[in-house]
């Protein structure tokens, strides 16, 4: 049976910690709540969805094999997959996050963040809880290391999210926070239907899946940010809790569709901040995906289960920056470092400056459609 | 060393399930025999001194094969006999809904005894997170917070991936993130979870019902692999009481003709991991067990396991 909450009670259920990410923005949220629900209510859930999965086949010896993402949980009845949102029943394979967002906000495109599309735009943006890995740096890991019925869920099947976006002009949905790859289903159908009604979607993504999910899924997709956690395989296995292979498998097969396509890597002091690796790392999308893929560079700050390491010194950012750019990538930036000169967009050709930036705001686009305004260079990317 | 006292239900009803007065019957005479005391309320006092006490119930496959309710009604009737305030005692689980669908009342109320999910308003996990080995986790409050000591009751089962689900498994439901730690046949996680403070120090008594044994099949419910040993196992040593767990596992599935779990790629490991983290004892030869069958009569007499 689903509760149904008033307004006010919603909005005290956020602030006991539907999603941490909310709380810097509530002001929006209000105005969500309003204008698309007459300033009534949102349905909140605590029944789990029973949506027939994809991408999976029943075992000859009994169980399921998940074939979502590279872990190919094996199991068996009532058992729960490594993400923990999906479970077998009978042996029929359930996502119980389909329509049950636990975080919802209005966020800058430039906050996923996407550099090269469609700047100072906004997207409306949801996560569910769950994740395929386990990053012991990760930001949000209160929904994302967490079971649906742990999190406080909204009801919002794919048209009310549509509608949602119609309704407040956002151009753009977003799936991320936690990992997108988890509720695929939801996903999927969200962006067919915003496509239907000229809504955009962005997947925000650790790129951990298939390469058969990721070719269905990317005809309904307008731009993907994967977060390359490293470039070393050693890394994957210690702090994230996956592998590297499938992730750049994944980065060619986006790149090859021609949907758009940034990286960020988080740079953990020790951990990942060699200068050999940012060598690798830009000697490799120089190679696979092209100089003019972007880049970003971003400060960790100590969270989760990495509280004993330090903020990511800046030195170390310019240093990777420096570094890349000599490798000849041309669009690098540094992210999580308010008002540096590299949070903006620069003409390859000529240097003018072409998006800037000073945190999420936009203050200047010197682009007429796709071109340098002073030297006429086509610049990639949607804008 | 470590003692583990398996009793066996040799009456007219073996094969059937057991109501409430069985259950306390066994347990008195299991707890009696652990403890070496001929009072029943002093051997409950040896294994648990005072406070508020957990039944951590496992109710994964409902009603169909979860923790039996009459089993923590008995065990319920020999605590309260023992002085402990029926209030005092918490049958707990991950939800509310698993307890329900198992046939559990929900109690959170300050009379009688309580029975609730982690998931009951305003008992959720730990705000900080317990550390040990491999497993980063929060724990339940209902352990951290709400009880001082915890028996742990899981029933056996075979598992899919661990190979055995028993005590240290049970515990994966004492945690807010057990999906992430089924890698490796469960080990080094099931010991590295049952060593996380408090679980540690908290859990002073393990009862596993094997009454009906899923052998095969597990950790769901599957009929076609249900037998009966119609025990319980009963000890102060989680690992010990696995250990004996498994050898039960391995012999219906032998009898039924299924091979061993090694054989399936299903060793159980994480036993001997446990043991090096000092949680107790998985070699044999280092268990002290006496097994007694008890008749309809209350006629005991001393058996061998298997």
């Amino acid at each position: 049976m689903n509760n149904k909450l008033k307004r006010r009670s919603f909005l005290k259920c956020l602030g006991c910690g539907t999603a941490a990410m909310l709380a810097p923005q509530t002001g929006i949220l209000p105005e969500i709540i309003g204008g698309v629900q007459n300033a009534c209510a949102f349905d909140y859930s605590t029944e789990l969805s029973s949506v027939e999965a994809r991408f999976y086949k029943k075992l000859e010896t009994g169980g399921i094999e998940c074939g979502l993402c590279p872990r190919h949980c094996r199991i068996t009845d009532m058992e729960r997959g490594y993400c923990g949102v999906r479970e077998n029943r009978s042996d029929v394979y359930r996502t119980l996050v389909y329509g049950l967002p636990c975080a919802i906000n209005i966020d800058p495109i430039e906050k996923k963040p996407l550099f090269h599309f469609y700047p100072g735009t906004s997207a409306f943006s949801l996560a569910t809880a769950g994740c395929n890995v386990n990053c012991k740096f990760c930001q949000n890991w209160d929904i994302s290391q967490s079971r649906p019925e742990q999190t406080n869920n909204l009801v919002l099947p794919p048209k009310e999210v549509v509608n949602i976006a119609l309704q407040r002009k956002v151009p753009t949905i977003a799936y991320t926070y936690s990992e997108p790859v988890i509720f695929y289903e939801y996903m999927y159908d969200i962006a067919k239907l915003g496509h239907k009604n000229s809504v955009k979607s962005v997947m925000i993504s650790n790129g951990y899946i298939e390469e058969q999910p990721m070719a269905d899924l990317l005809p309904h997709l307008d731009a993907i940010k994967i977060d390359l956690k490293s470039i070393r395989e050693d890394y994957y296995k210690k702090t994230v809790n996956g592998e590297l292979k499938p992730v750049l498998d994944r980065l060619i097969q986006i790149k090859n569709a021609g949907v758009w396509l940034e990286i960020v890597f988080l740079v953990v002091p020790t951990l990942n901040d060699s200068d050999d690796e940012f060598k690798e790392l830009a000697g490799w999308i120089k190679n696979y995906l092209g100089v003019d893929t972007p880049l970003h560079y971003s400060r960790f700050h100590p969270q989760y289960l990495l509280k004993n390491l330090p903020m990511t010194p800046e030195k170390t950012l310019q240093n990777a920056y420096d570094i890349s750019r000599a490798e000849g990538l041309e669009y690098v930036y540094l992210g999580n470092l308010p008002l540096h000169p590299a949070e903006s967009t620069y003409c390859p050709g000529c240097g003018e400056i072409l998006v800037e930036r000073k945190g999420y705001n936009i203050s200047k686009i010197n682009l007429v459609g796709n071109l340098c305004q002073k030297c006429k260079r086509e610049i990639p990317g949607l804008f | 060393m470590s003692s583990v006292c398996v009793i066996k239900y040799a009456g007219k009803n073996k094969g059937k399930q057991l109501a409430s007065e069985k259950y306390q019957q066994l347990l008195e005479i299991g707890l009696k025999t652990l403890s070496g005391e001929s009072k029943i309320s002093d051997a409950v006092r040896k294994f648990i001194p005072s406070g508020v006490i957990g039944m951590k119930v496992n109710c994964l496959t409902r009603n169909l094969n979860s923790t039996p309710v009459p089993l923590t009604d008995g065990l319920t009737k020999i605590l309260t006999n023992t002085g402990i305030d029926d209030n005092n005692i918490v049958i707990w689980e991950r939800t509310n809904r698993e307890l329900e669908q198992a046939g559990f009342d929900l109690n959170a109320s300050s009379f009688g005894r309580r029975c609730l999910g982690t998931d009951t308003n305003g008992i959720g996990y730990s705000a900080d997170f317990y550390t040990s080995g491999e497993v980063n986790s929060l724990v339940s409050r209902v352990m951290t917070d709400l009880v001082d000591f915890n028996i742990n009751l899981p029933i056996l089962k075979d598992h899919s991936i661990a190979g055995l689900s028993a005590c240290l498994k049970n515990m994966y439901g004492a945690i807010n993130n057990p999906n992430k730690f089924h890698d490796n046949n469960c080990d080094p996680f099931a010991a590295d979870i049952s060593n996380l403070e408090p679980i540690r120090s908290k859990n002073r008594l393990s009862i596993i019902d094997a009454i009906r044994v899923q052998y095969n099949g597990g950790p769901g419910y599957d009929s076609r692999y249900l037998g009966f040993y119609n025990g319980l196992i009963i000890s102060t040593d989680p690992v010990a009481a696995d250990r004996i767990g498994l050898e039960i596992l391995e012999h219906l599935r032998k009898i039924n003709k299924l091979p061993t779990l090694k054989q399936t790629e299903r060793e159980v490991k994480y036993l001997r991991t446990a043991e090096q983290l000092g949680l107790g004892v998985a070699s044999r030869k280092n268990i002290d067990l006496k097994v007694i069958a008890v008749d309809d009569t209350g006629q005991q007499s001393e058996v061998e396991l298997l």
